[in-house]
């Protein structure tokens, strides 16, 4: 217990540490000057997000281990859950930051509302005042584990405040000061990217992940010979055994009550805090180099978590076995090995805590500097000195200043919090305390993604009514419990007030404290914004930031895209000299030559021009102020400052409709192609519709004139020849068997087509379908003078159809064939078997069908007579239906040129052809095997 | 106008995201979470932290997998 290490030996370690840390940083800024940049990797994008583990987890984790089990984990596994939505939430904000040129979380949301001053400095505050006791408390966990190394005595903490020799908080800020100032705040443009301060926060993530597991695997394997024996060891102590179960952490299964709560509480927090803490937006949102990087981070930085977590609770039971209740278990991690004689572990272990305290407290603070700089001082300063600041003509200095003062006010808040607060709850319960002060930024900041009809007035509203709940519920009672407060608030409530207990508001009795911030405060929060927002109207330029957030995946990639042509009552006031002014005085008159090379001073600036000036200011003083600045910059000449803003409003606004109107346009677009091809079919349909009317009353007629003609003809003369009679008897019947025959085809065209047909299909003997086809048409074929030959092999197969409409179908080849073979031609009808379908063809010696007009003879209303002969052999509808018959039994139909046949025969002829599945495919297969036997029957 | 520089992500690996978030957090978290805490070891831990250790690596190796798979 009495080991130590000396004071000058961990000093000159630390600061050999941060000197290196220096050095890392300036050699990746000269690096990114030399355009070979370090931070251009998505691993050390991943390690950067490591920048969430402070010395609350390096610390922290084992204290809340050694009394809560495995109750430390939420906070690692909220920002698990969240990186696994990263696709979806953080990639959009990536996209919206990179577009608008954010620069904190308060310019996002401050951007997202219409460009609100108020809800950025809203939001600054919030995160100033949640945020700087949590700086504190890295300031005393390195002072604390500075004084378990060295001396002050194991277990006791009071002696840290005030070392004799010097007060390494006071040392600890001084140093992080100076490398935030000289890292985080050295260029104007906030929105680009810190290379030097992002490689050290990634090298002091990767010390730390070392550090902890070093001590880790010492504790375990050094110290208790294994996991098996410490946790074996453990479990004979009845107060140890419950901690590695889940009654700390959930309660007794069952009760709904309880930790349970605490537990779903720090999820949600944790998962909120990861996305909404100053220091988490900046390295993965303003930091981010490329959006891909989110790609490995998203496995990777939770790989990050379990792994710096793997040793916690070993470590937490090792601390208690060994040390009892001595020890504060936040000082296991460096007290552990110093017991086991391992003072360089404890060394690194000090080093880890270190590196966790300096990272949180160098990105906070620049984060929160820039937000204090843009979000509260530069729109207070423009709005009460605008002539002092017009005065100047480069106004860089000036912010660069408000940043540094900035963050040395931040850390000297932090360290004043740190001496005054000392051990008391307050500071030592503000790790949660500050994720539920930043999660009140969540509903303001996801709505704005993805609602568009959030406004401002509703932002505002949930932001201040959440974080005056939370600063009642949790901030004031722990003010309370540290006696700064008298403790009767808690216990009875303001004045007595039951119904007012900060800890059981409104008589929420018996809820886990963080829980029930929570609650209330998420109520107040999300209900006030969405509440205030549907009863809100937004105007112009809100509306047109809120398209800009909601719709960044679709709008054009180029945000500076200008819109099409320029409104036609665009006034331009302000002069490209006005513009190129305004921009030098905050981002130097180098840049400014750039933005407006080759352009004529005396220019009117134009809304390509004012939009290119707003962003170039909003990436250094936010977009609240930039719209400011921009009004001022011009108060003094021609244009009112408030006309200016009403034009860029305008600018915005138009650019937001013609990218609307862009997207219209192309779906309009497309729409009339859609309609043009439409109707140029629904066209060629009406004209064969025609064409078809013409050829089947046509047709009707022919049949129907010698029917009445010979009708009148009987009727006229009764004394007609008996043989005579007859005669013209015979031909009416027939005429009326076609006309029957023609209007039977109609209307199973219509049917076909409407889908109405009934169809059997079922296993056909496919030889007594085409045998009763032939025997349907051979009439035909022995009137005209054709020769039909048939080659039907004696087993065929078994297929699937409909024995109706497969004989209709080789009715309707027949007949078309009978129709075009001339008096004595040749017909053949031929199956076999093709693989595993049917194949049927129909040959005649007529005049073939052309090549090109192979696929339309098919067609419905098509006539190959038409075209061969020039006058209209058929109704048009024949093959058409045979091919609608074939396609919907799942066969295939076509024409060919008719395989030579028997000479004496003029042309080719054509051969239809059709197939027909087989009943049982595999037979089909068996049929081809062994054709050899098939051909000897 | 989603062309292939609009979209956000491939659809299915999006949702695959969600559907693995949506998985995690009911494993994370009470009830299903109290379940694990039954007596015994797995490989010298108590049964409770090697499931929720256990689980954790799941998910993240899911995660990668789904980004890989892409």
């Amino acid at each position: 217990m009495e080991a130590r290490l000396d004071w000058a030996t961990v000093l000159i370690a630390a600061l050999l540490y941060l000197t290196a840390l220096f050095a890392i940083a300036h050699w990746a800024d000269r690096r990114e000057a030399a355009e070979r940049s370090v931070i251009a990797s998505p691993t050390v994008f991943a390690l950067s997000l490591g920048v969430y583990c402070t010395t609350w987890t390096f610390y922290g984790s084992v204290g809340r281990a050694a009394t809560l089990g495995i109750g430390f984990l939420p906070v690692y596994l909220g920002p698990t859950l969240l990186m696994l939505l990263a696709p979806l939430v953080l990639r959009k904000i990536l996209r919206i930051a990179k577009a608008q040129r954010i620069t904190s979380i308060a310019d996002f949301l401050a951007s997202r509302y219409g460009h609100s001053p108020l809800l950025g400095g809203l939001v600054a505050l919030t995160a100033t005042v949640g945020v700087t006791p949590y700086i504190a408390l890295q300031l005393k966990a390195v002072a604390v584990s500075f004084t378990a190394l060295t001396g002050g005595g194991l277990g006791t903490t009071t002696g840290a405040f005030l070392a004799p020799f010097l007060d390494q908080g006071f040392l600890i800020a001084a140093v992080m000061a100076l490398f935030a100032i000289v890292f985080g705040a050295r260029q104007i443009d906030a929105a680009e990217h810190h290379p030097g301060m992002v490689a050290a926060i990634a090298l002091e993530s990767l010390v730390k992940l070392v550090a902890f597991l070093a001590v880790g695997i010492f504790v375990v394997w050094g110290l208790h010979g294994g996991l098996d024996s410490l946790f074996a060891t453990a479990a004979n102590r009845p107060d140890l055994i419950r901690l590695m179960g889940s009654e700390p952490a959930l309660g007794t299964a069952g009760s709904g009550g309880g930790p349970w709560g605490a537990w779903v509480a720090t999820t949600i927090l944790s998962a909120a805090a990861m996305l909404c803490l100053p220091r988490q937006f900046q390295v993965m949102v303003i930091e981010s180099v490329e959006e891909r990087h989110l790609d490995r981070a998203v496995w990777l930085f939770p790989l990050y978590l379990l792994l710096i977590n793997l040793f916690v609770l070993p470590v937490a039971l090792s601390g208690l076995l060994t040390f009892g209740g001595e020890l504060d278990p936040d000082l296991f991690m460096v007290a552990l090995p110093l017991n086991g004689g391992a003072g360089w572990l404890a060394l690194l272990a000090f080093l880890g805590g270190l590196s966790a305290a300096a990272g949180m407290i160098v990105v906070e603070s620049v984060a929160l500097s820039t937000m204090l700089c843009n979000d509260l001082v530069v729109p207070i300063l423009l709005r009460t000195r605008p002539q002092a600041l017009a005065r100047s003509a480069d106004l860089a200095p000036l912010l660069l200043a408000v940043r540094r003062v900035a963050i040395v006010a931040i850390l000297l808040f932090g360290y004043g919090y740190f001496r005054l607060a000392g051990s008391a709850y307050a500071l030592v319960s503000i790790g949660l305390i500050s994720f539920a002060a930043v999660a009140q930024f969540a509903p303001a900041l996801i709505g704005g993604l993805y609602w568009r009809r959030g406004t401002r007035r509703g932002a505002i509203g949930g932001v201040a009514a959440g974080t005056l709940i939370w600063a009642y519920t949790l901030l004031l009672p722990s003010f309370a419990r540290s006696g700064w407060l008298p403790a009767s608030f808690i216990a009875d409530g303001p004045w007595g007030i039951a119904a007012l207990r900060p800890y059981a508001l409104f008589g929420l009795e018996s809820w886990d404290t963080l829980a029930h911030a929570l609650f209330w405060t998420a109520l107040a929060n999300i209900g006030a914004y969405v509440g205030l927002s549907l009863f809100d109207r937004q105007g112009a330029a809100e509306r047109a930031q809120a398209a800009a957030f909601v719709d960044v995946f679709h709008s054009a990639p180029d945000a500076t895209a200008p819109p099409r042509g320029t409104p036609p009552d665009w006034r331009s006031a302000a002069s490209v000299g006005d513009l190129t002014r305004m921009v030098a005085r905050f981002l130097g008159p180098q840049r400014a030559e750039r933005a407006f090379a080759g352009a004529d001073p005396d220019e009117p600036a134009g809304p390509e021009r004012l939009r290119l000036a707003e962003r170039l200011l909003a990436g250094a003083i936010g977009g609240a102020s930039a719209r400011v600045a921009l009004a001022s910059s011009v108060s003094t000449g021609a244009v009112e400052a408030a006309e200016l803003l009403r034009m860029l409003d305008e600018t915005s606004d138009v650019i937001a409709h013609s990218r609307e109107l862009e997207r219209k346009t192309a779906e309009l677009e497309r729409a009339t192609d859609a309609l043009r091809t439409a109707n140029e079919r629904l066209t060629e349909l009406d004209r064969l519709k025609d064409d078809f009317l013409s050829t089947v009353t046509h047709e009707l007629r022919t049949p129907l004139t010698s029917i009445r003609a010979l009708s009148e003809i009987l009727y006229d003369d009764p004394d007609l020849e008996s043989e005579q009679r007859q005669e013209f008897l015979a031909v009416i019947i027939k005429e009326s068997e076609r006309l029957t025959r023609l209007i039977n085809q109609v209307l199973d065209m219509a049917k076909i087509e409407a889908g109405a047909l009934d169809w059997r299909i079922e296993t056909i003997d496919a030889g007594r379908a085409l045998a009763e086809a032939v025997a349907a048409t051979e009439a035909l074929f022995r009137e005209r003078g054709i020769a039909l030959s048939v080659e039907i092999p004696d087993r065929l197969p078994p297929v699937r159809g409909d024995v109706d409409r497969v004989i209709q179908v080789v009715v309707n080849l027949l007949s078309n064939a009978a129709k075009f073979t001339p008096p004595g031609g040749r017909t053949r009808l031929k199956a076999h078997l093709d693989g595993d379908a049917l194949r049927v063809m129909v040959a005649d010696s007529g005049p073939g069908v052309a090549a090109k007009d192979r696929e339309l003879v098919f067609d419905r209303f098509r006539q190959s007579g038409s075209a061969l002969t020039g006058k209209p052999a058929g109704t048009g509808l024949g093959l058409a239906i045979a091919k609608r018959i074939v396609e919907h039994l799942g066969g295939r139909i076509g024409v060919e040129d008719a395989p030579a046949g028997p000479p004496p025969e003029s042309g080719r002829g054509a051969a239809f052809w059709f197939t027909l599945p087989l009943a049982d495919r595999a037979f089909g297969h068996d049929m081809e095997e062994q054709p050899a036997r098939h051909r000897e029957d | 106008m989603s062309g292939p520089d609009h979209t956000p992500e491939p659809r299915r690996y999006r949702d695959r995201m969600i559907g693995l978030f949506l998985l995690a957090a009911a494993l994370f978290n009470p009830p299903l979470l109290g379940l694990f805490g039954v007596e015994g070891t797995i490989l010298g831990m108590p049964a409770l932290y090697g499931w929720v250790f256990g689980l954790w690596a799941a998910v993240i190796a899911l995660a990668a997998l789904a980004g890989r798979a892409r």
